[in-house]
């Protein structure tokens, strides 16, 4: 039957989803960024796939989903540092990583 | 079934299920273990689709530098007496998270395979600036087409992605900076 | 060719250039004189610091008691403030006298400013009457070299707003004609006398500048009736009397109520005038209305023409709308003529000064009813007879009610009031029952005569309570505490008798010639009850203006029976009044008894109507039905108050209780002012209460609840922002998920 196109999409979508409830669901914030990161991943693999499927010239010789790709780990890599350091910051004023109770922005 | 489809289907597997483990799990540090599997795996769907430089970097990074960020991050913010360092959310909200998930999910899968929009090609479009003749080396073709003085190539963003890792850094630093 | 009449316009000029030199010039000049804002008072002490010459005057005054040249100099509170002060002012006396009252401030002394103010109100009436008269001449044709008035009058003025259209209805013109002329010269005559008087009335009061600009606006608003040539002009004229007599009446604005003597406030009075002159104005502005809408029009001429926008084009086939139209215009003479059922304003306008009463309240403002019914006669004619039967009716019935309540009021003022009301009510019965050939002249002339000696009673009147006042040191009005003033004040008393003989119709003075002519009238033109009903008004009008004559200046024990002098139930002293009040006493006097004797007036007015017939007159038994009745009214007069006497009179009314229930009836002038009063608290503020109940609980709680629901909404949503970044994001991955839903079902619905 041969690898198709939506078998990497189905997986990136079943993927995203399972990093969206986490990221939902989690109360830890660094569970949280964990899932964003499963997110991110799930993004990169449907991008590869259809840089992959892609058969048009000459984009396809421009291996656009890959770049694509290249430029979300790296702000990936950013948003990590960050969101970590932030993570500590708060950590360090309040105690407490539970993003239930970091709600310092309520009315 | 060829060779390709089983690999595919091994990994994928895997990869579901260590992302289900990072979701489901209620210790952190498994957790982030689960996760090093979820890039490991992702690295492998990436070599599956020749993308050899991106699978190397996912190994590079995520599962060696995110991941020890991660864990560096749940030694600094271990909380004392705390048995449950993963907790979950109130069931209603869980169901909610559900519900929407899926939706998204089916959402997503539906546009992929099912809709119409799955089945128009895409137009082509006049390209601007000369396409240089790539290797079939994947890794020297990522090369030019992100460092190419001459060629058509992204050296804009890549030199603005470099300023935006330099202020992440800087960022990093200052905010968790302890304070005199 | 019509030079002199050309510039009658300068009669309306004069009193309006007067107000504006007084309000902008010399009463700011009075203001500013007093230094740094003082009060008159204040400026009477420093005076007595500044100035020894002052002091010196003010002591001699002090210690002069209340000679002749002291009131002519107008004086006031002496410097130790215990003696008398003006009419106006009780209110440094309070703790002298203990009065309950308190007034407005007097002045001690009048600034040349002030004195100034009322010298220019004086010389430009003079130059307005003197004009005016000089115009009547010439329209009688006795000036050489100037011909008679044209009959339809000559236009003096005219603007139009829009001057492009063929035809122009809003229209400024003014327009003089016989008729405008016989009132102009009333009018300017009786403004002149009354300012002349209130220099003497006034001098203490305070405000004496400003009471002179009033006198002037009054003057310029009742010219700009007269001088009306459409129902536009003479409905801004109309409003602007009602403005001037309200500043007038409500003059002395610190004066309280005296409810022991049913007298209201100035300021409220002021008000009720105000009031009661809108309800009849609605009426009026709304009779304007049918006939603008009818006919296209305002102007008289053209109204009362026989063109196309003449009501008898307009309105043929229609004439039931046209009499409607009358009727609601003469509401508005109902209203400022203070007929029934619009007449309780008048009674409490006498709240007013005295020389105010005179003029507006008397002479002029009130007959300004008359004058506008006089002045669209030709359209009350055109009418169906109706219109005239609701005139001569309401005028009939107010005549007998109005002369009925004043034979037991006991207030000086409020009996020339009564008298007023009624003496109007003639005049409408003269306007409504004299029919087309004799024309507006029956009533006008009556209005012509009674201007002259109702402003004589009004100004003795005065004179007397200004006498009073400097004698017993606070307000007296009634008739009770006066008696046997003739022996005080002779002048008064004198030309008082010769204005109360000529409105009861005694032979040979002027009111017998106004008034007969009407009641014959009534009698010839086959009104036999309105006839009867102003047969028994002269009757009693006889009887309460010699009821009022003998209990102030006369009484029991006096001299001539009685009739001259006799006792005074008072305190003090009164002394006559000075000059600058008798004069025009005197000069009133004199009309009084002449202007009866203008036997073309009918003729003058309308050139088809006939000669007064003062043989036909003179030789009706009918007339001499009514003198006898005006006689016997005098005799019974005579008899009760100068030969039994109040006293007695009293206790016999008290004992009977017939005669205890008509005199309590009309004691509280049937208590028609208990009914408005009774329908005001309980009917109109009662829908007051209703209407402010759903302006507070629907439009209110419409408006308040719409924001309180806003507000409420926002509060609620408030909680929405609950600071959590998982509900952030639950939400808005949610909406994708929505988004998601609605794309899948509109893909499937394709």
């Amino acid at each position: 039957m041969g690898l198709t196109l939506t078998h990497f999409v189905v997986l990136g979508a079943v993927l995203f989803c399972i990093g969206l409830y986490g990221a939902l669901t989690k109360r830890n914030a660094i569970a949280i960024l964990m899932s964003i990161e499963i997110m991110l991943n799930a993004v990169n693999i449907t991008l590869i796939a259809f840089s992959f499927f892609n058969h048009v010239k000459p984009y396809s010789n421009l291996l656009t989903g890959q770049i694509f790709a290249i430029f979300i780990i790296t702000v990936a890599a950013a948003e990590a540092a960050l969101a970590l350091a932030m993570i500590i910051a708060i950590y360090r004023k309040r105690q407490t990583v539970d993003v239930g109770e970091i709600d310092m922005l309520k009315w | 079934m060829d060779l390709a489809s089983l690999i595919f289907w091994i990994i994928a597997v895997v990869l579901v299920a260590a992302a289900l483990v990072v979701v489901g799990q209620r210790n952190i540090v498994h957790s982030a273990l689960a996760l090093v599997v979820v890039f490991a795996m992702a690295s492998g769907i990436f070599l599956l689709l020749n993308a050899e430089f991106i699978a190397i970097v996912q190994i590079l990074i995520y599962a060696g530098a995110v991941t020890i960020l991660i864990l560096f991050a749940l030694m600094l913010t271990r909380i004392a007496g705390q048995r449950v360092t993963n907790p979950n959310a109130r069931p209603l909200a869980m169901a909610v998270a559900l519900v929407v998930s899926a939706l998204v999910g089916l959402g997503i899968i539906f546009a992929a395979t099912v809709s119409q929009f799955a089945q128009s090609a895409p137009a082509a479009q006049l390209l601007q600036g000369t396409v240089c003749s790539l290797p079939s080396n994947n890794v020297i073709a990522i090369g030019q087409l992100l460092y190419s003085p001459s060629c058509y190539s992204y050296v804009l963003p890549f030199e603005i992605a470099t300023v935006v890792l330099l202020v992440a850094i800087v960022g990093a630093i200052v905010i968790s900076r302890e304070e005199e | 060719m019509y030079g002199l009449y050309e510039y009658a316009w300068l009669i309306l000029a004069a009193p309006l250039a007067s107000f504006v030199v007084i309000v902008f010039g010399t009463r700011m000049a009075d203001l500013w004189s007093r230094h740094h804002g003082q009060t008159a008072q204040d400026y009477a002490a420093y005076l007595r610091e500044a100035d020894p010459a002052f002091a010196a005057w003010e002591a001699t005054r002090g210690a002069g008691g209340h000679a002749e040249q002291q009131h002519a100099a107008q004086a006031a509170g002496p410097a130790e403030g215990t003696a008398h002060v003006g009419h106006g002012g009780e209110a440094e006396h309070q703790e002298h006298h203990g009065d309950p009252y308190d007034d407005d401030p007097t002045v001690p002394y009048l600034t040349p400013w002030a004195k100034l103010s009322g010298y220019v109100g004086i010389v430009l009436m003079l130059f307005a009457c003197l004009y005016s008269w000089l115009l009547l001449f010439a329209s009688l044709g006795l000036l050489p070299g100037t011909p008679r008035l044209p009959e339809g009058g000559i236009t003096l003025f005219s603007y139009t707003w829009g001057s492009d259209a063929a035809f122009q209805p809003y229209t400024i013109a003014f327009h003089l004609d016989n008729l405008a002329l016989a009132m102009t010269v009333v009018v300017t005559t009786v403004s002149l006398l009354v300012q002349f008087y209130s220099q003497g009335y006034m001098a203490s009061s305070a405000g004496y500048a400003r009471f002179f600009a009033y006198l002037s606006l009054f003057a310029f608003s009742m010219l700009t009736i007269v001088f009306a040539a459409n129902f536009l002009v003479i409905f801004v004229g109309w409003e602007l009397v009602g403005l001037s007599s309200y500043l007038l009446i409500g003059f002395w604005i610190n004066k309280r109520a005296k409810p022991a003597e049913e007298r209201p406030a100035p300021a409220s009075a002021a008000l009720q005038a105000f009031v009661m002159n809108r309800i009849g104005d609605v009426g009026f502005i709304l009779g304007i209305m049918i006939l603008f809408a009818t006919t296209g029009t305002f102007d008289f001429a053209t109204l009362a023409g026989s063109g196309p926008h003449g009501v008898a084009q307009a309105f043929a086939g229609n004439q039931a709308l046209l009499t409607l139209a009358m009727i609601l215009v003469f509401c508005g003479a109902i209203g400022k003529s203070a007929q029934v059922p619009l007449h309780t304003w008048l009674p409490s306008a006498m709240e007013g000064p005295t020389p105010v009463s005179a003029l507006i309240h008397a002479a002029t403002m009130v007959a300004a009813g008359v004058y506008m019914v006089a002045r669209t006669f030709a359209l009350f004619s055109a009418a169906g007879p109706q219109a005239f039967g609701v005139v001569a009716w309401i005028g009939g019935i107010t005549a007998i009610f109005a002369a009925t309540i004043g034979l037991t009021q006991t207030d000086f003022k409020r009996v020339l009031a009564f008298s007023t009301i009624s003496q109007l009510g003639y005049m409408f019965v003269g306007l409504g029952v004299a029919g087309t050939e004799i024309g507006p002249g029956a009533g006008m002339f009556h209005l012509f005569t009674h201007a002259f000696f109702k402003a004589l009673l009004f100004l003795g009147a005065g004179s007397v309570l200004h006498a009073l006042h400097h004698a017993m040191h606070r307000e007296v009005q009634d008739m009770r505490l006066m008696g046997g003033l003739a022996r005080f004040m002779p002048i008064t008393a004198a030309t008082w008798l010769i204005a109360g003989l000529s409105i009861s119709g005694f032979p040979f003075l002027s009111g017998f010639y106004s008034k007969e002519t009407l009641i014959s009238l009534a009698f010839e033109h086959g009104d036999y009850a309105l006839w009867a009903i102003t047969l028994v008004t002269a009757g009693l009008t006889a009887f309460y203006m010699f009821r009022a004559f003998f209990l102030a200046f006369g009484g029991k024990g006096g001299a001539l029976g009685g009739i001259w002098g006799g006792p005074y139930r008072g305190e003090g002293t009164p002394h006559e009044s000075p000059v600058t009040m008798t004069l025009p006493l005197v000069i009133l006097a004199v009309f009084s008894i002449f202007a009866g004797y203008w036997v073309g007036f009918f003729q003058y007015l309308d050139p088809h109507a006939p000669l007064l017939d003062l043989g036909k007159l003179f030789s009706d038994g009918l007339t001499w039905l009514g003198v006898a009745l005006s006689l016997l009214g005098i005799a019974w007069a005579y008899v009760l108050y100068c030969a039994v006497g109040w006293e007695r009179v009293h206790k016999v009314v008290e004992a009977n209780a017939v005669l205890r229930f008509f005199h309590r009836l009309l004691l509280h002038r049937y208590y028609v002012d208990t009914l408005y009063d009774w329908i005001v608290r309980y009917v109109v503020l009662g829908l007051c209460h209703v209407a402010a109940a759903f302006d507070r609980f629907v439009v209110d709680g419409v408006v308040n609840g719409v924001a309180s629901l806003v507000m409420e909404l926002g509060s609620g949503l408030r909680r929405a922002e609950t600071g959590k970044v998982q509900a952030y994001m639950t939400v808005f991955f949610g909406g994708i998920a929505v988004f998601a839903v609605v794309v899948f079902v509109l893909a499937t619905l394709r």
